[in-house]
């Protein structure tokens, strides 16, 4: 399985014991530092702050370049679409529309970077940050909005209950892929029509199981006296720390210096 | 004082058929319970018994329908009263996965008193508290998809504990579980009891039951038994038509009685069977052969060579599953599989049929390979059918008779030979022609898994591999469900392989059975040679079935008695003639 959102790497790190709620801001700023960034410099300002996260959550590099496979295609297509449209001055090569110039693969290669920064730094708050922690940050800053109707809370618990589910399902996914497989369906060959009837089998299951989990689960919920948002606690409740301003303030300089280095330097 | 006391409580299901008038189904009956403070009560009865429905009554997650249940002084009705009710009542049911909410185990267990309004502090204690009383501190930290069944449902007492409750109701909490998880959640279960917490326990098994203080017996939705354990189980034949099971140990002195041989008839456990055998001063004087018999394994059908199988190879979650595994079943046995969770049975299974593959080693059938020509899968799928855990799961279609098709029509038979394979196959495992137009979501759960092993047993394998067919089902649904197997490989002469967590059944009906651990092949033989080394089944987290034990028992006491004897009856033969005419 490689969905690395929602897998949480456990361990104890600076980042992981991070209030969730900077890590998600932090994570927004970052990214806003990423887009702002014009020239190398100010992207290896950006991978510098990356790679010392990275570091600091002690989580393997293994695990995050695992979490860009989904998205190496869009990766790919980018960079071609890049190279072989953009139109510069030094062209290197051309044929009929397509070309290729040193511009075009600067501008490719950027992107590139951006985008695996982009899916990088993102994988670093899901990996570090448990589902829950996650859910509970989204509620805490999406509390100020509760008064125009969001419903904070629910949408927090939702999410997280989509999360934990999300393996069980792709195992269960799995055992009746194969049961049926067993009866000798076929899912791999045939026309689209038939491949679309051949999901039937597939599909029915699973949703009559997803019910049944749901169903139980409620119930498993209402027994511990789960009530929504009323008169409820938290273990950890948030609470800002030092270590959260430094943070904070860490990846505000990040977007300040970025910033600066475009407007004012032009790098 | 009694914590909960119920007034001829009734309950009615109410669903709505097609026509949409109400159908009633009464499922609990006019009952009156009394459990007081502090007890262990285990609560048996087949599936449909009430048993469940009494017990989210308890919790209040069902309210009477006639009648009232009062908990812990308060009445369920008053819906003031419901928060108090559930947090001194926590519950723990069936499938850990579906009761688990958090992706962190300590989270999962905050959960309860995070709802309860408990400040985070003293949260933290009661989760560190509630860790060390199911002895899970370590896995603080863990996800809980990481975690056996029995420590899930460790977790699960865990979250109710941190409620501090007085009592724990359980919904056959143990049903999913391997022996080793069973016993982990039976021992927690004990402990908690000796420190002041009603335990109220729903159970099919029999050896639970005999440690509680109390067994009630529901039946059609009232009380019908009720009292010690040895009280009950004394009453052999009134429990077996109830469709339940007795101990071996007792059961084999009842038959012991009824052949005149004086001795009592409330004995649970091997102990106390030990104790009496060596009071009477039994000695084995007879000459006695046991269960050995010549056995001569047939040309073979299945032949496994070095198989070695890896998840997740390179990867950070690298698991062995199995290890070099070397095995030949013949044609026409039947074998049965045993091991804990995670010895590889289940992986093993499913390289019979192809669906999985690895890199080494290779599986024959019938001389060829059976990865050798991709063209001939659906073939070798056919040849092979898996039967996988919980198959009912699997049912999709609108009609029993449709979703048995669904294997046959997948060969590409013609409509008349599919017709005859579906009938054949619904009337071998009892499906009545009444049946075939009933939407299989509508069955009772051994009708579903019957109606789920008909659909492979249509496409008429040559080998049928049924993957823990009984887990979950009654004793009455797992007998029923035991002899359709029996009867498919008498009558069909199909070769079958039973993967199992119970030793007591596989030792009722194999040739030959195959104990896997960690991956490897423990041992391979006849049923007397397997049971000959009790200890070592043990050891590796299996249960001898009793009389295995028992015979034992009597070895460690200087008694020679056959190694080889594991059921009942030849137990009994055994006993009858070195026993007959000895009074205490």
């Amino acid at each position: 399985m490689n969905i690395t959102i929602g897998q949480y790497y456990p361990t104890n790190s600076l980042i992981h014991n991070l209030d969730s709620r900077i890590k998600i801001m932090g994570t927004f700023l970052y990214i806003a530092a990423v887009f702002i960034a014009k020239g190398v410099v100010g992207y290896a300002v950006c991978a510098a702050f990356l790679a010392l996260v990275i570091r600091l959550s002690k989580v393997p590099v293994k695990m995050l370049l695992g979490g860009l496979k989904p998205i190496i295609l869009i990766i790919l297509f980018t960079v071609m679409l890049n190279i072989f449209f953009t139109g510069g001055k030094d062209i290197l090569w051309q044929h009929g529309i397509f070309k290729i110039s040193v511009q075009g693969i600067l501008l490719a290669v950027k992107m590139a970077v951006r985008l695996i920064m982009l899916v990088m730094g993102s994988s670093v708050l899901t990996l570090s940050t448990t589902p829950i922690q996650l859910t509970v940050g989204m509620e805490y800053l999406l509390k100020p909005y509760k008064k125009i109707g969001v419903p904070a809370h629910e949408i927090a618990m939702m999410t997280s209950i989509a999360l934990r589910f999300i393996p069980t399902l792709v195992e269960e996914l799995d055992k009746i892929r194969k049961a049926q497989m067993a009866r000798g369906a076929d899912f791999d060959t045939g026309t689209l029509a038939q491949k679309a009837k051949s999901l039937i089998p597939l599909l029915v299951p699973l949703f009559v199981s997803a019910f049944r989990r749901a169903d139980e689960l409620a119930m498993a919920m209402e027994a511990r006296c789960y009530r929504g948002d009323i008169n409820r606690t938290r273990m950890n409740e948030l609470e800002m720390h030092k270590n959260d301003y430094i943070a904070l303030a860490a990846v505000l300089v990040l977007v300040f210096l970025v910033l600066a280095l475009r407007l004012v330097w032009g790098l | 004082m009694d914590f909960v006391k119920s007034e001829h409580l009734v309950y009615d299901y109410k669903t709505y058929n097609e026509k949409s008038e109400i159908i009633t189904n009464r499922a609990v009956d006019g009952l009156d319970i009394a459990i007081p403070k502090g007890q262990f009560i285990a609560v048996l009865g087949h599936n449909g018994s009430g048993k469940s429905t009494f017990a989210k009554h308890i919790n209040a997650l069902l309210l009477p329908s006639e009648g009232k249940i009062e908990v812990n002084g308060l009445d369920t009705k008053d819906e003031k009263n419901i928060w108090n009710i559930r947090q001194s009542a926590g519950m723990v049911f069936q499938n850990p996965d579906n009761q688990i909410i958090a992706t962190i185990i300590d989270e999962e267990v905050a959960f309860g008193p995070e709802n309860l309004g408990v400040p985070s502090d003293e949260i933290k204690a009661r989760v560190e508290d509630a860790l060390l009383s199911v002895n899970m501190s370590k896995y603080k930290n863990s996800s809980p998809m990481m975690l056996s069944g029995g420590q899930k449902q460790r977790i699960a007492i865990a979250g109710v504990l941190a409620m501090k409750p007085d009592c724990i109701v359980l919904d056959e909490p143990t049903a999913m579980l391997d022996p080793i998880g069973r016993r982990q959640v039976i021992n927690t279960l004990l402990q908690l009891n000796k420190q002041g917490i009603t335990i109220v326990l729903i159970t099919h098994y029999m050896e639970e039951a005999c440690l509680a203080d109390r067994v009630a017996v529901f039946d059609k939705g009232r009380l019908v038994m009720d009292g010690a354990p040895k009280e009950i189980f004394r009453q052999v034949e009134k429990i077996k038509s109830l469709h339940l099971d007795v101990p071996q140990v007792t059961e084999l002195c009842f038959k012991l009685r009824n052949r005149g041989v004086d001795i009592p008839d409330d004995i649970l456990t091997i102990d106390e069977m030990t104790d009496v055998l060596l009071k009477k001063g039994f000695k084995n004087k007879v000459e006695f052969n046991g269960n050995k018999k010549h056995y001569q394994i047939p040309e073979a059908l299945i032949e496994v060579h070095g198989l070695t199988h890896i998840y997740g190879k390179e990867t950070v979650y690298e698991r062995v599953a199995l290890k070099d595994v070397d095995i030949t079943i013949g044609r026409g046995e039947l074998i049965g599989l045993i091991g804990h969770t995670g010895s590889g049975k289940s992986t093993l299974i499913q390289h019979f049929n192809a669906l999985t593959k690895s890199d080494e080693g290779c599986v024959l059938l019938a001389g060829v390979d059976i990865n050798s020509d991709k063209s001939r899968l659906k073939e070798i799928r056919q040849r092979v059918g898996l039967v996988f855990q919980y198959p009912e799961h699997q049912l999709f279609e609108t009609t029993v008779f449709k979703d048995v098709a669904f294997g046959p029509s997948n060969m590409g038979l013609e409509k008349d030979d599919i017709e005859k394979r579906v009938k054949e196959a619904l009337e071998f495992v009892g499906m009545g022609e009444d049946m075939y137009e009933k939407s299989p979501f509508e069955l009772s759960g051994g009708q579903k898994r019957r109606v789920a092993i008909a659909g492979v047993l249509a496409m008429r394998p040559e080998v049928l591999v049924l993957d823990e067919p009984t887990a979950g089902l009654d004793p009455f649904s797992r007998d029923e469900i035991l002899g359709n197997i029996k009867k498919m490989h008498d009558e069909l002469g199909i070769t079958v392989v039973l993967v199992s967590h119970s030793m007591e059944d596989i030792s009722k009906i194999a040739d030959r059975i195959l104990v896997m651990n960690n991956g490897s092949v423990e041992i391979f033989d006849t049923p007397d040679r397997v049971f000959e080394n009790v200890k070592r089944l043990t050891e590796i987290g299996l249960n001898a079935p009793q009389i295995s034990l028992l015979m034992d028992s009597l070895r460690d006491k200087g008694i020679d008695v056959p190694k080889d004897i594991f059921d009942t009856d030849t137990a009994c033969e055994l006993l009858y003639n070195n026993l007959a005419g000895v009074s205490v």
